[in-house]
Formats: C-alpha cells, structure tokens, sequence
C-alpha cells in the first residue's frame, strides 16, 4: 500500500507532467491546445511563457493542480455503463467534453 | 470580372490554403469559394497534390445526412470542437473549419484505405447549412449534449448515443462487404 509521502510525489509529478504538456501543446498549436485543455487563450498566453523553474514551483504543491473534467457523476454513469463500441463512446465523451465552457476569471 | 491583382505573399497564402485543403479532400467547388485562386490554378494545383483530376459533379448536398445516426455523431463532434475554436481563438472561417476538422480527425481516427465519415467538404456544407438556419443545435434531455437537429427539432430531444436505434453500429464494414462478394463470387 502506497502511503501518504508516494501520494505527495506523485502529485508533484503529475502536476509537473501536466505543466510541461500543457506548455508543449500551447507552442505546437496555440488553438488546438485551447481546445485540448479547454482553457482560455489568456490561461495559455501565460502557462506559455512560464519558465522551468517556475513550472517547477507551481508544480511543488501538495494539491493536484489539474482535476477532472466530469463534474457530474450521472454523465460518467452514462459514458461508462452502455454498451456502445469504443469509437462511439470516444464520440460522447469528446461532445460532453468539448460542450463545457470555458471558466473565464475575471 | 478581372480578378485583382493579387500580391505574391498572398498567392502564397492562398497556395498554401488550398493545397491544405485538397490534401483533406476538399472538393473544387470549396476551393474556389474559400481560395482566391483561379479555378485553372487550382485545378493544377489539385493535380499536382493529388495526382488526379477533381472530381465532378454536384457537392453532397442533403440536409437528412447529417441528421441519420453515425453521421449525426460525427458532425456534431466536429460542430462542438469548432464552435470551441470559433469562442475561444481568432481563427474564422475556412481556417476554424480546417482546424477543427483536423481535431475531429483525431478522435475518430480511420484504418489506412478507408474514408472518414465526415469529409472536410461535407463539414464545410454543415456549416453553411447551420448558418442557414437549415440545421441547428438542441441540448439531449439525458446527457446534457448538444446535437445537431433540424430547427424545428421536438423540445424533448434524447440523443443517438444516449439512445442508439437497435442496428446502429452493426453494419457490416464496406471492406469485409467486398470481401464476401469476392467469395461469393
């Protein structure tokens, strides 16, 4: 059983895993990255312009940084209890997906 | 009417565009509304792409396409990643349509030798018609998704994932079809 400490570490690694994504997709292609990590151009104007070191200490936290995208337990009942082949499923899900809107802060 | 005289960086532009376009199928009628090339130039240009002649004829053009089952699925995926696209970058017109179309390709990845369900030509058609008010959006009652529907669509919508009809999906593939003709045969 994995105890607290792994889970801290494998925090860190995933949010650092994420960042250095998220950073390659936003400077292979600016807009299908805005698509990919339904997040706003101005989000991904600055997690562009991050450095190592910065993406290091935003990553070096003790909470996720990321988290899921379904927020509603009945959408993932559906997309996960049909007996749909796979493309199809992959279908819903990238609809459910992509029809969620984007949180602007303001 | 003598088309202006066009700027070599824009020509450039527009060569780029278009040879992006037919590498994805477009078909000649897209190209001359969407490029500003002559249809000469770009009839050249096809040939040089794609090693064929255009294809003739009439576009695609028919309204209950989009709304029988598979296709329905995967027009309104490529609708939602373009609409993403159109709220949230710069990108408009043929170039929305083109990276969304590109996105789609993505999630519905097709075997080597096979058509996508959607070709970029029959996307850009569903655009013009959703712009037309022919075809429209409505939420399914179930998942919450937005689907493509006729206008006039019943207000208690459940979508063909949620609710696919009893054969969808259980077609036998165009290429095994051949092979049991083959065999037939």
């Amino acid at each position: 059983m994995r105890n607290t400490d792994q889970f801290l570490a494998d925090i860190r690694d995933l949010n650092l895993n994420y960042l250095i994504l998220a950073q390659g997709m936003i400077r292979s292609d600016m807009d299908m990255a805005i698509y990919r990590l339904n997040i706003s151009k101005d989000l991904a104007t600055t997690l562009n312009n991050l450095s190592a070191p910065q993406m290091l200490k935003l990553a070096s936290t003790h909470s996720l940084i990321a988290s899921l995208r379904f927020e509603d337990p009945a959408i993932i009942d559906i997309l996960t209890h049909d007996k749909k082949t796979k493309s199809t499923s992959n279908a819903h899900s990238s609809i459910l997906l992509a029809n969620q809107v984007i949180r602007d802060i303001c | 009417m003598a088309r202006k005289q066009q700027s070599i960086l824009d020509e450039l532009k527009d060569i780029q565009l278009a040879s992006e376009l037919i590498k994805y199928g477009a078909r000649l009628q897209l190209l001359e509304l969407e490029v500003g090339l002559s249809r000469d130039r770009l009839i050249k240009l096809y040939r040089e792409v794609r090693d064929e002649s255009p294809t003739k004829g009439m576009l695609p053009f028919s309204i209950d396409w989009f709304l029988t089952w598979q296709p329905n699925i995967h027009s309104t995926l490529f609708y939602v990643i373009y609409q993403k696209l159109r709220t949230h970058t710069e990108l408009t017109g043929i170039e929305a349509n083109i990276k969304a179309y590109k996105l789609y390709l993505e999630h519905m990845p097709i075997d080597p030798g096979e058509e996508p369900v959607l070709s970029l030509t029959r996307s850009w058609i569903l655009l013009r018609f959703i712009n037309r008010h022919m075809l429209g959006v409505t939420d399914c009652q179930q998942c919450g998704g937005e689907f493509i529907v006729l206008p006039y669509a019943k207000l208690k919508f459940v979508c063909g994932l949620c609710h696919p009809p009893s054969r969808a999906g259980k077609k036998v593939p165009t290429k095994k079809m051949k092979t049991i003709e083959l065999i037939l045969d």
